[in-house]
């Protein structure tokens, strides 16, 4: 199968997997027990931070789920992950340790990103699930290993893309793949803020605390905005563009927030897809009117998509030719001041409609088809594939900002969405 | 390497530092009010760090608890409620669990099934209106914190009544004082105030050099005339007043606060201040407190240790007053109390 070949199979079985989830799966998962009664599904989670604590919250709303380890290196963690799970659940200081308990189904990986490829391939390797938080990884050579560890294991991963499971986003994609909005050419999307982005430390002269909480601010363990927030919307446009990028340019810089961190506070970046269509990405932490959207251009509307709702808007129809009567002829047109406004047509555009049953919190729609994946020994939708073509990206994207260059992936991997040549 | 591979402990400093004297204050806008923080702090950075810390919770706490966000935890509940057991998480199950038990305890006049009564006397988002009868008879058959079920086995929610509905506007912003409080705790604080809205107060330890925070209860209808003043330590305080929201009909003002047992506004009572242990507390007690009225109101605080209970009577412009165990002093008399800590009647 050639390279274009392998993306269309790719996209097209991702498009049939949207169709039958939103034609069959909405009503039926908010109505029957996810996991049987009496026997739980049970989690240990690797860097109880604050986002990992965000998902053991919405975890334990999931029927059936219960947290049986708890692993981190700052003492803190355990007591809040405790609040959380309101048991004395048992803790490591050694992921290891936790691998080597008996009582572990799978487990959640919401370590910083430098350790997601470490983390996720050996508890894949222990014989566990695995809930990896995004991005997939921090080279391109651990997420194909994290790849190979889903091979090799037969274990679910699900990579932390939550938006996937958002019902406007996936009603959006199913719009898209009918061609409601004609020929997709370009998808802008921002992540803006304005904030500094740090974690509060309890002791602000301590150095090592400092990286240890707010280690997304500096390049030994993280990509920066690229990755913490960018990796939604490329992971989205993948899934509109039918699978990775094929080259990217960026720029970015510390030009507002001069306080010691070292990735940027402010990252722009253009990919080209192989078919010839364009994601432009922005995050910024000095303005937050744009928030956070994706805008999806089509020859025939464009999709607007937030955290919480999706509106499409129809182009102006394109006129044809109209007959014109001699009169005009005979008595010329009228002369005079004339105005148009600049604003093109809109329209007054249609919300995606969102089902009762499900409306709402895109975490909770994400760990509930993890928790379900495992019980009926499913594939995650937001799978390994996903999780290698955002994370590719992000990689890549960081890398042509780093040497302010184009970046062309194919120099950089041989393989197709995560799969080897 | 294992995880960051640095081996840390939670820095003590701030336990072993004196009482730092730089008091700072921060508010946002959160829970459909604004959150104000006092708290004394060794340097604008340490403070600004517990701000953040604090405000994250509260935030963190608003998208679990409210009911006008269709992504909460509590909307989620209360759409599926009513036809299915739904699982929550052990923090939300807690809560509600306490707010059931405040209900038994308090006779049913503590309830956050309340809301369709609100809608139908146009109370929620409206300034009121006198329902027909068919609308509240079919208000009360969705309210009662009995038709809700909780089952701790399963940690499940169930609506014996599909369309009911949970609001937690009754004890939420408490409950998020007091996580904020517990934050403030745990990074070594020793003196701070969290007044969410300024109807529940909680405060942490005093001020330096003082033996407790002043607060101020003022007159129905005047916020700038004080008529009580009380010294906090270690402790809540919440008030519910009706006069902020009401109408007149026919000689009778009905006010928002509702009797959950008779489906009808409360009369009589202006204004119903509690103090007790926590925030979550003081905010639970104070609308059982403001249904039952003074003399039963009284009794019900009896039964609860640590608690004092202060109100205000009859309708504005001829009020009076009533306390129970009551540590406060008539007026604006933070002075006298912080100079012999001596309490005066404030009976008038």
């Amino acid at each position: 199968m050639s390279e274009i070949d392998r993306r269309k199979f790719v996209g097209a079985a991702a498009g049939a997997l949207a169709g039958a989830w939103l034609a069959a799966g909405c009503k039926e998962r908010a109505k029957s027990p996810v996991a049987p009664a009496g026997q739980p599904v049970r989690l240990g989670v690797i860097g109880p931070g604050s986002r990992g604590q965000e998902l053991m919250r919405t975890f334990l709303r999931v029927p059936g789920v219960r947290f049986t380890g708890l692993c981190d290196v700052y003492e803190p963690r355990f007591a809040e992950a405790r609040d959380i799970t309101r048991e004395d659940t048992p803790t490591f200081r050694d992921y290891r340790a936790l691998l080597a308990a008996k009582d572990i189904d799978a487990v959640i990986v919401a370590t910083p990103l430098k350790f997601h490829g470490e983390h996720v391939v050996a508890a894949l390797e222990s014989g566990r699930h695995v809930y990896g938080e995004k991005s997939m990884a921090m080279t391109v050579e651990e997420c194909d290993r994290i790849v190979d560890a889903v091979r090799r294991s037969g274990k679910n991963y699900q990579v932390g893309v939550q938006y996937h499971y958002a019902t406007w986003y996936r009603d959006t994609l199913q719009r898209v793949r009918e061609g409601k909005l004609g020929k997709i050419t370009h998808v802008y999307a921002e992540w803006h803020r304005n904030n500094d982005w740090r974690r509060p430390v309890p002791n602000s002269g301590d150095v090592q605390l400092e990286r240890l909480i707010n280690w997304r601010m500096y390049k030994e363990y993280s990509l920066g905005l690229l990755a913490e927030l960018g990796s939604h919307h490329i992971s989205f446009a993948n899934e509109i563009f039918g699978g990775a990028p094929e080259s990217v340019v960026g720029s970015g810089g510390v030009d507002y927030w001069k306080d010691g961190r070292e990735t940027y506070d402010n990252v722009q970046v253009t990919y080209r897809y192989p078919g010839g269509q364009t994601l432009f990405f922005s995050a910024i932490t000095s303005n937050a009117h744009e928030g956070a959207q994706i805008r999806v251009y089509g020859t025939e509307g464009t999709a607007v998509l937030t955290e919480g709702d999706a509106v499409l808007y129809s182009e102006a129809k394109k006129l044809k030719a109209s007959s014109v009567t001699k009169l005009l002829i005979d008595h010329g047109v009228m002369t005079g001041a004339s105005y148009m406004a600049e604003m093109p047509y809109r329209g007054k555009g249609e919300e995606v409609p969102v089902p009762e049953d499900v409306e709402g919190n895109a975490n909770y729609l994400a760990c509930e088809s993890f928790v379900r994946s495992i019980v009926n020994r499913q594939k995650p939708e937001a799978d390994e594939r996903e999780g290698w073509a955002e994370a590719v990206a992000v990689i890549l994207g960081h890398k042509a900002i780093e040497e302010g260059k184009r970046i062309w992936f194919r120099e950089h991997t041989s393989r197709v969405n995560g799969v080897g040549a | 390497m294992v995880c960051l591979g640095m081996a840390m402990a939670w820095p003590d400093k701030a336990r072993t530092d004196p009482m730092p004297t730089n008091l700072y204050v921060q508010a946002r806008p959160a829970m459909g009010t604004e959150f104000k923080i006092y708290l004394y702090a060794g340097s604008e950075d340490q403070a600004v760090a517990l701000f953040d810390g604090a405000f994250a919770e509260i935030e963190r706490l608003d998208a679990t608890l409210s009911n006008y966000k269709p992504d909460s935890e509590l909307s989620r509940i209360n759409r599926l409620a009513g036809r299915e057991a739904v699982t929550t998480d052990p923090e939300m199950f807690s809560l509600l669990q306490t707010c059931m038990d405040y209900s038994r305890k308090s006779g049913g006049t503590f309830d956050i099934t309340v809301g369709p009564l609100m809608r139908a006397w146009g109370f929620f988002r409206g300034q009121g209106k006198y329902p027909a009868p068919w609308q509240l008879d079919k208000a009360r058959e969705k309210v009662g914190w009995e038709k809700v079920r909780l089952d701790a086995t399963r940690r499940t929610v169930h609506f014996t009544v599909d369309g009911m509905e949970l609001d937690l506007g009754g004890i939420g912003k408490g409950y998020a004082a007091d996580r904020v409080a517990r934050q403030f705790r745990n990074a070594g604080v020793k003196a701070a105030m969290v007044d969410a809205g300024s109807s529940t107060i909680c405060v942490i330890g005093a001020p330096p050099g003082k033996k407790g925070w002043l607060v101020r209860v003022h007159e129905p209808g005047r916020r700038s005339l004080a008529i009580s003043t009380v010294l906090l330590k270690d402790q809540g305080l919440s008030t519910s007043g009706s006069y902020e929201k009401f109408f007149q009909l026919n000689g009778r003002t009905y006010c928002h606060i509702m009797d959950p047992r008779t489906g009808e506004p409360v009369e009589g009572v202006l204004q119903a201040t509690v103090i007790g242990a926590d925030g979550t507390t003081t905010e639970a007690l104070s609308k059982p407190v403001f249904v039952l009225g003074a003399a039963k109101g009284a009794k019900f605080l009896a039964n609860v240790p640590g608690t004092a209970g202060f109100w205000v009577l009859g309708e504005l412009g001829k009020a009076r007053s009533a306390e129970w165990n009551w540590p406060g002093c008539a007026g604006d008399c933070g002075e006298s109390l912080e100079a012999n800590g001596e309490r005066k009647s404030t009976r008038r």
